[in-house]
């Protein structure tokens, strides 16, 4: 196997690497685990002041509650196995949020595909229903440009009481790795690194299939939980990519300690496998925390009644050196920060130009009530405003606020302008999160790109895109992911940054559906400036109790017709404005015109319907 | 003159795919009901009529649907017995 | 004091918790009763949604088998309330204390969706708030919802329309003495208006009334 940084690695070592340790930096030192080719990107991104405990993906929405979210890529995987790769998929964010702390709460998807693959979003239905956290939201894009490399994200949100989120650091030598969940098998070995690699190569057969278990999954959720409300963790860090490697070292680097950790504790599901495949093996549904000596038996004791599997994995140590045994034999030693330091690529130079002239791409964009009624959206019962209206609104029981959350992208745009697709599809997500009330809090960005050594312009424009809008809007960026290489015979799909965004919203101010007449509200052209007009008149609108629809295309306006008929209304529209591929239109539903005669001294008004009840 | 024939396809994840369905099954017939059950494996059965001149050829049929809709190459296996 | 209702919670349930809080606004007191546990001395027994063991071999079957579904068995025979809402259902059929079978909706997917219902027994614990024949609004979210007849099952609930392909679209049934009341809607889902409609309330108030009218059985 080629390693890209093998000259690199045995610099920093100053020795010959070992093949175990070739093995294990192929994997960490990949875009999936080390963001080699994003890191500088993301350090450019403005940064959420109020980020809880410095676990950057945890907002406060009251003086009790935060929410904790993610989104992150299963585009690999779910190319190879579609069923299995989108299941996997939602298991691997969900633990991400767990492991800060949080409940999972709702969960989303941005799917973009060449046809309809029925394998994936059964792959998400199975999976997310089963364990019990609704899916509530999602996009699903049809073009051809991702016939061979389908995009599948997967966005999770948790709620986490603000005192107490878990840190993902140790904290002090002595300090014990307790691992449950499954058994470890080889599922996965080097899903990290083939994540990083063109569909093409022969190692797209050979992988090992990761199939999902949503049965642990929900069993691992309410285990850590007890865990959690007990008091008995320290530190936590889920098993993805990079499996005990990835997740151990991650932890002993954060507190700038070391650990040591011994392989032939962890439980197997097939007894032959190798020390190395142990330390790197992607084995879904596990989880690391780190707790004091005393408090690990009781740990293991809950893992046992969920009927998970648990071992002490190893410790924390002071020596800054990460040590992986097998049988009293040191398989690798290195020091912490070798690992999660990887050689990082620069930041490539990108001026912007003006918004070009877009052409109409045609995506075909499915029905989602057909999508959504396959997902369990309502289980948890704090499902406020349902898939289809944008963004779903979620409540938390016993605090006056929830949040609205939608995933959204525009690879149509990002086709024809990496830069201004990716500015227009942050601004269009705040827009529809105005849209329903919400104030947006934060985003978690998911980079969907080809190859960044081929054509490294494309993914710095998306990242400039991504940066200049945030800073427009005000909106920190508090998490995120990155899918490269997704390339097919060295075509790459469309640069598609897909935004998903929390807003904070008060539960008292919600609007529902309802009667009235309809209004389109705005200009048929995209500009920063008109959109700043609108967001003031949407908030406006919404204070005076109009129901409002940000739809991207105007002229597929059926989705929000069969979300609105499941109430019992009928959306009649005639006249609509003919707007362009990009606009800054919303279409508001008005019970009196008071509001909106005040706002048409602002803004293009037009009556184009009604909504009635049926 | 073409005839009916009668098969059942066994689908089974192939031996290196996990099979949580089935690992979860046996732990609790191990751990709850005490059977010595070493290993458990779920898979699908599908009984199919076709028609044809000849068994050889029903056979290939049966084949070609596996092969085309019926099981997934990538993660499953199957066999095919007439009946 | 409030009546005492069991949440009965088996590896892979998930809407125990929404069960719990229904049953706290309803004016329960609830708890909680893992698969190891056991439901006597309850006013109200639930068994509450999900997949129980990931519905891996049959939906409920491994469920119906565990320790606390024969104290479920035991406190039924007696007379005890006992409601089952989805996965309960079906973990209800597979113990044979209701008749019939559950097997895959028609459509092949799991269907989540609010559903039109027709109330058509009311003489019974768990529905009397209700008009015979009124129509309502509940939830549903099942995979495995379509209804097989066996025999002559006291039906209490029915769909308005074909949704999944249940015989005679029966959504829910009473066992023969109407103690056990077994439905693939979620009550539970539907208690607050917040989230849609609240019909489900009255299946829960229907409950306290009865068992505040001194008609504790256990």
């Amino acid at each position: 196997m080629s390693f890209k940084y093998y000259d690199e690695l045995k610099k920093r070592l100053g020795r010959e690497p070992t093949p175990v340790e070739i093995e294990a930096f192929i994997v960490m030192w990949s875009e999936h685990c080390g963001y080699s080719h994003t890191k500088k990107y993301i350090k450019m991104l403005p940064k959420a002041e109020n980020a809880i405990q410095g676990n950057a993906g945890v907002l406060p929405i009251d003086d009790k509650w935060a929410v904790a979210f993610k989104i992150e890529s299963h585009n690999h995987p779910s190319a190879v196995e579609p069923y299995n790769g989108a299941a996997t998929g939602v298991g691997g964010i969900i633990r991400d949020i767990l492991a800060m702390g949080a409940r999972p709460h709702a969960s989303l998807d941005s799917l973009h595909m060449g046809d309809v693959t029925e394998g994936i979003i059964r792959g998400i239905s199975d999976y997310g229903n089963s364990i019990g956290v609704p899916t509530v939201g999602g996009e699903l894009r049809i073009s051809e440009f991702y016939k061979h490399n389908p995009l599948v994200n997967a966005m999770a949100v948790g709620i986490v009481e603000r005192d107490k989120v878990i840190p993902s650091k140790a904290s002090y030598p002595g300090q014990v790795i307790v691992l449950f969940g499954g058994a470890t098998g080889r599922d996965g070995i080097h899903g990290a690194s083939f994540a990083s690699e063109d569909l093409e190569g022969e190692k797209a057969t050979k992988l090992s299939i990761q199939v999902g278990d949503p049965f642990m999954e929900k069993q691992l959720i309410e285990a850590f939980l007890k865990m959690k409300e007990e008091g008995l963790i320290e530190g936590a860090q889920d098993l993805g990519a990079g499996g005990v490697l990835s997740a151990t070292s991650e932890l002993a680097s954060a507190g700038d300690l070391g650990a040591v950790v011994y392989l032939d504790r962890v439980p197997l599901r097939e007894p032959d496998m190798e020390p190395w495949e142990i330390l790197i093996s992607e084995s879904q549904e596990r989880m690391a925390v780190l707790t004091s000596p005393e408090k690990a038996e009781r740990i293991m004791e809950i893992a046992r009644y969920y009927l998970l599997e648990t071992a002490v994995l190893g410790e924390i140590i002071q020596e800054p050196v990460y040590r992986a045994m097998y049988k009293d034999e040191v398989v690798m030693e290195v020091p912490v920060s070798v690992i999660t330091n990887p050689p990082l690529e620069d930041v490539y130079p990108y001026t912007p130009g003006e918004i070009p002239e877009f052409k109409h791409i045609p995506f075909k964009e499915v029905e989602p009530s057909n999508v959504y009624f396959q997902y369990d959206y309502m289980v948890g019962t704090d499902t406020v405003l349902p898939p289809g209206f944008g963004p779903a609104i979620m409540r938390i029981k016993g605090s006056e606020y929830g949040y609205s959350v939608v995933t959204h992208s525009r690879g149509d745009l990002g086709y024809q302008d990496a830069y201004w697709g990716t500015y227009i599809a942050t601004l269009e997500a705040v827009r529809k999160t105005f849209a329903v009330g919400g104030e947006p809090l934060g985003i978690t960005d998911c980079i969907n790109y080809g190859d960044p050594d081929e054509d490294p312009e494309g993914l710095s424009a998306m990242m400039h895109g991504l940066k200049d809008a945030c800073e427009f809007a005000g909106v920190p960026v508090v998490s995120g992911n990155a899918s490269l290489y997704n390339t097919t015979g060295g075509k790459p799909i469309p640069p598609t940054m897909v935004i998903g965004l929390v807003g904070r919203v008060k539960l008292a101010e919600v609007v529902k559906p309802h009667e009235g007449d309809v209004y389109a509200i705005g200009w048929d052209r995209f500009s920063p400036a008109y959109e700043r007009i609108l967001w003031d008149v949407i908030r406006k609108l919404h204070s005076c109790g109009c129901f409002i629809m940000a739809p991207s295309h105007m002229n597929s306006l059926e989705g929000y017709k069969n979300s609105l008929a499941e109430y019992g209304y009928a959306l009649n529209v005639t006249d609509l404005p003919d707007v362009n591929p990009v606009h800054s239109t919303v279409l508001a539903v008005c019970e009196n015109n008071y509001c909106i005669d005040e706002i048409s001294k602002t803004i293009p008004v037009h009556r184009v319907g009604a909504v009635v009840k049926v | 003159m073409p005839q009916t024939y009668h098969f059942m396809i066994d689908i089974q994840y192939k031996g290196n795919v996990r099979d949580p369905r089935g690992e979860t099954i046996r732990k609790v017939l191990v751990g709850e009901y005490n059977l010595p059950v070493t290993s458990l494996r779920i898979g699908k059965s599908v009984n199919i009529e076709v028609e044809a001149d000849s068994p050889e050829e029903a056979e290939a049929i049966v084949r070609k649907a596996c092969e085309e809709l019926l099981v997934n190459p990538v993660v499953e296996q199957y066999e095919v017995r007439m009946i | 004091m409030n009546p005492k209702a069991a949440v009965v919670v088996y590896p892979g349930t998930n809407c125990d918790r929404d069960t719990y809080y229904a049953l706290e606004l309803a004016g329960f007191t609830p708890e909680y009763v893992d698969w190891h546990g056991d439901v006597k001395g309850y006013d109200l027994v639930v068994l509450p949604g999900g997949f129980s063991y990931g519905d891996y071999l049959r939906a409920g079957a491994v469920a119906a088998r565990e320790p606390v579904s024969k104290s479920v068995r035991a406190y039924a025979e007696k007379g005890g309330l006992v409601l089952g809402i989805c996965n309960g259902f079906q973990v209800l059929m597979e113990m044979g204390l209701l008749p019939g079978g559950l097997l895959e909706n028609t459509s092949g997917t799991f269907i989540c969706k609010w559903v039109d219902l027709e109330i058509t027994d009311t003489d019974n614990p768990f529905l009397s708030r209700f008009k015979q024949g009124e129509k309502i609004k509940l939830p549903i979210a099942h995979a495995f919802g379509r209804y097989v007849k066996v025999g002559d099952p006291k039906v209490a609930l029915r769909y308005v329309e074909d949704v999944n392909g249940s015989d005679e679209k029966i959504a829910g049934i009473l066992s023969e003495d109407k103690n056990i009341f077994g439905l693939m809607p979620h009550p539970e889902r539907a208690m607050e208006k917040l989230l849609g409609w609240d019909y489900g309330k009255n299946v829960f108030l229907s409950i306290l009334d009865w068992i505040r009218g001194g008609n504790r059985v256990v």
